[in-house]
């Protein structure tokens, strides 16, 4: 990570400013960005421009990019145009990327707010569970549940959300451990604040930057966690995703390179933009990149 | 050593000459069968046992073909050929079917192979296989002398010839089988002591099936090679590797038709597709005839008339599967041209569907389409284009995967399915393997492939019942052409095309097994060049 230049802050503006500051000096963390905006307005933007049903055979299979001029990105194994399911399989990756991160946030935070918090019995059972989970291997479990119940979108962000928490709730834990001894602390327990209030309004927020960080990589894990159960069959078929693009194509690679390296290129762009936000975020939280 | 006309001429036929057939058919010398060696199969099923009598499936087929004699045996067209029979004959009436066996056959044990082992194995399969058609209209099995076998059946019963080939109804020795355990869990059945020309020697589930050599072999002089071992591969792609680096020297049952086409052009590897006639792998769209819309006829016709099987079969298939418009493959008999075809033709799908109330302007139709899983090309991707056709004529299709093949078959056998892709095999004859799939009598609930698409027409059942009992081919042709034209008109089934199975072998490969049955046949006469 390239450290970035330092020129005096304003003293008067607020973290959140100070922290954009940090992160918009940062190359590598504003080429994330970049990625991440294009790539965001592709998905969002593209079936707007390129009205082609993803579904639908438009092509004889397996046509090569820049063969036909209607078909610029080539057509898959079923004569399906490339470049629109791209487009529409954004939306679909991206939707199970951040619902993923959400349901690992939620579950993470809940349980290790409550551990790091109380400490003692309560510590000692909700880490037992996490354990129990951090032990599994996550790619099997994942497929367990996805097999068991039906590969929707909403089962694989589920599935991918149920065993990726563990993390997020050990580094909520610790961080709780800290901030929970801090004066501020002490003194709105001598106040009367009940500890709903103590947790949730004033040691949060103060937790809130690495959990932002970890929430961001969680993106990226889960998108690429997704092309990974899609590359083993386990995809929602209904919904053009660029993981179902990638389980789909497998079969062709040695005949049709594009089918497969398109989706994947597009995978890689994206996880790497959200890594490089990811770590940009990083730096502009850490304290110690600020001038004080 | 005494050879029946028909088995010389078989001998002829196939060009490998034996020692002893050589002085009546020295004009043929050519090349002569050399003795030894290993042959390595590469084989991506998983056989759960080697006793065919209570086991149907490729996966035993194969190694038990090998392991186990049968009675009669099929070369390249559907004439029987004697085998452990050397002769046989029907009684005027054809109910009664006098087969003479062959002097001199020992089990792999040594001791001597009687009528009284095969009229137990007959009773065997008659009980416990899942072909229970094969051997129904059978009263009795007799033995009269140790070489007569005698078969007393009900009606006349054509499909008995079929029957007793292939790995179909082996001969096992009832010496060793007949304990009292359950012959189906029997632990026999995984290095069972046999009768054909290989030996077992080692089954390691998931690696290898080792055979060996049967020196008391019946066939004098046969089998030629030394040993075959049945490699397990995970897929078909790393069994294809195997062959391509010379570690395994044949592939059959190979349906991966980019596979095929690669290997087509490597020059030291020849492919071909023969061998599957008997098999008559078919891969089709099954209707459930039960679900509210599906039930209208016209509903079924409009989904075949807006699948285009020339797309599937060239462009899915890269050319190598062949349209199928009927219950049979094309190589069997009873292959007839005057069915109800449904043509690609999108303009009458919209007609039809309109007529029924569907499409556009009328109700929406979505319906679901299952197919069996881990077979991709002939499965999932025809799956996923009937979504696409579909599409165009106003259908929304949602594709349902299934995780496995157990829940696939779940599904499909407690009728919880719109349409499904499913393959079915013919088995030689359609009492086997044809009837099961549209008779009102085999609607049964929890069994795959029987007729889970509970399609009832009573005409249907009357023509196949008949041409079941029909002695006389050209008459049997003429009642299953009809059957089928009744059955394509009322369309359970929407067929598709013929699983392309290809059979790869390196060129040190003499005589590879191209009979109905090909690998699941003898492979007594295959021979390496050294």
């Amino acid at each position: 990570m390239t450290a970035p230049a330092r020129t005096t802050v304003p003293a008067a503006r607020g973290p959140m400013a100070e922290a954009w500051d940090i992160f918009r000096r940062s190359p590598s963390a504003m080429l994330g960005l970049a990625l991440l905006i294009l790539v965001m307005g592709m998905t969002f933007a593209g079936p707007h421009l390129y009205q082609v049903d993803p579904f639908e055979i438009v092509w004889a299979p397996l046509t090569p990019p820049g063969e036909e001029a209607t078909i610029p990105l080539g057509t898959d194994n079923l004569g399906r145009d490339i470049l629109a399911g791209l487009i529409a399989g954004g939306r679909a990756t991206l939707a199970v990327g951040f619902a993923a991160a959400a349901i690992t946030m939620l579950i993470g935070v809940l349980i290790g707010a409550y551990a790091g918090f109380y400490g003692g019995i309560v510590d000692d059972m909700l880490m037992r569970v996490t354990e129990f989970f951090q032990v599994l291997p996550p790619l099997l479990f994942a497929m367990v549940v996805v097999t068991l119940f039906q590969p929707t979108l909403v089962n694989v962000a589920l599935a991918i959300g149920i065993v990726s928490w563990p993390q997020t709730a050990r580094l909520t834990r610790s961080e709780f451990r800290r901030i929970r001894t801090l004066e501020y602390v002490s003194a709105m327990r001598a106040i009367g604040a009940g500890d709903g209030n103590i947790i949730w309004r004033v040691i949060l927020p103060n937790a809130l930057p690495p959990l932002i960080v970890s929430a961001t990589l969680t993106i990226g894990m889960a998108i690429l966690f997704e092309a990974g159960l899609s590359f083993l069959g386990l995809s929602d078929p209904n919904v053009m995703s660029w993981g179902l693009m990638i389980g789909s194509g497998r079969e062709y690679l040695l005949d049709a390179w594009w089918v497969v390296t398109l989706p994947g290129a597009m995978i890689f762009l994206t996880v790497l933009g959200v890594s490089l936000v990811g770590d940009g975020l990083n730096d502009a939280f850490n304290p110690r990149m600020r001038e004080r | 050593m005494t050879l029946a006309p028909a088995f010389s001429r078989r001998f002829l036929l196939a060009g490998a000459v034996a020692l002893t057939a050589l002085a009546t058919a020295p004009a043929l010398s050519a090349q002569e069968a050399q003795k030894g060696g290993t042959l390595v199969l590469a084989s991506v099923h998983k056989p759960r046992h080697l006793n065919s009598a209570v086991q149907s499936g490729v996966a035993t087929a194969v190694p038990a073909a090998q392991i186990f004699a049968t009675l009669l045996r099929y070369g390249e067209d559907f004439t029987p050929q004697p085998y452990l029979a050397e002769s046989w004959e029907f009684s005027e009436d054809s109910k009664v079917l006098t087969l003479k066996l062959r002097q001199g056959a020992t089990f792999h044990d040594g001791s001597p192979i009687t009528a009284e082992d095969v009229i137990w194995s007959l009773g065997v399969v008659k009980d416990n296989h899942p072909f229970s058609s094969m051997l129904a209209p059978v009263e009795a099995f007799e033995a009269p002398d140790p070489q007569t076998v005698v078969i007393r059946m009900k009606q006349p019963h054509p499909a008995i010839l079929l029957v007793l080939s292939a790995s179909l109804t082996p001969i096992l020795p009832k010496h060793v089988f007949d304990d009292g355990q359950d012959i189906k869990s029997n632990p026999k059945n995984n290095l069972p002591v046999g009768s054909g020309p290989f030996k077992v020697v080692a089954f390691e589930p998931g690696q290898h099936i080792i055979l060996e050599r049967y020196d008391g072999f019946f066939l004098e002089g046969k089998p030629y090679l030394d040993r075959i071992v049945i490699r397990q591969y995970q897929d078909a792609n790393s069994g294809v590797l195997a062959l391509e680096s010379g570690e395994a020297q044949m592939f059959p049952l190979l349906d991966g038709t980019r596979l095929i086409r690669r290997l087509e052009k490597s020059g030291n590897l020849t492919v071909t597709d023969k061998g599957y006639a008997g098999i008559g792998p078919l891969n089709w769209l099954a209707f459930n005839t039960k679900h509210p819309a599906l039930s209208d006829v016209r509903v079924r016709r409009a989904i075949a008339h807006a699948i285009d099987r020339d797309f599937v079969t060239k462009a899915l298939h890269s050319g190598l599967s062949k349209p199928s418009i009927e219950p049979v493959a094309q190589g069997s008999p009873f292959h007839t041209e005057d069915v109800a075809r449904y043509d690609f033709d999108l303009d009458t799908s919209k007609a039809l569907l309109a007529e029924a109330g569907y499409g556009e302007g009328g109700k929406p139709l979505e319906l679901r389409i299952d197919y069996m899983p881990d077979v991709e090309e002939q499965q999932r991707a025809v799956a996923e284009y009937v979504k696409a056709a579909l599409a165009k004529v106003g259908i929304a299709v949602t594709v349902r995967s299934s995780p496995d093949f157990p829940t696939w078959s779940q599904r499909v056998s407690s009728y919880d399915f719109d349409m499904t892709m499913d393959q079915v095999f013919n088995w030689g004859d359609p009492v086997i393997g044809v009837n099961r799939t549209y008779l009102c009598s085999n609607i049964r609930q929890g069994i795959i492939w029987s007729n889970t698409q509970q399609y009832c027409n009573e005409e249907v059942d009357k023509l196949m019942n008949a041409a079941g009992v029909e002695p006389d081919l050209a008459k049997r042709q003429q009642l299953y052409a009809q059957a089928f034209k009744q059955i394509t008109t009322d369309i359970p089934i929407h067929f598709i095309n013929e699983v392309p199975y290809h059979t790869v072998y390196s060129q040190a490969v003499q005589n590879p097994p191209v009979s109905i049955w090909g690998t699941m046949g003898p492979m007594d006469e295959v021979w390496l060049k050294q």
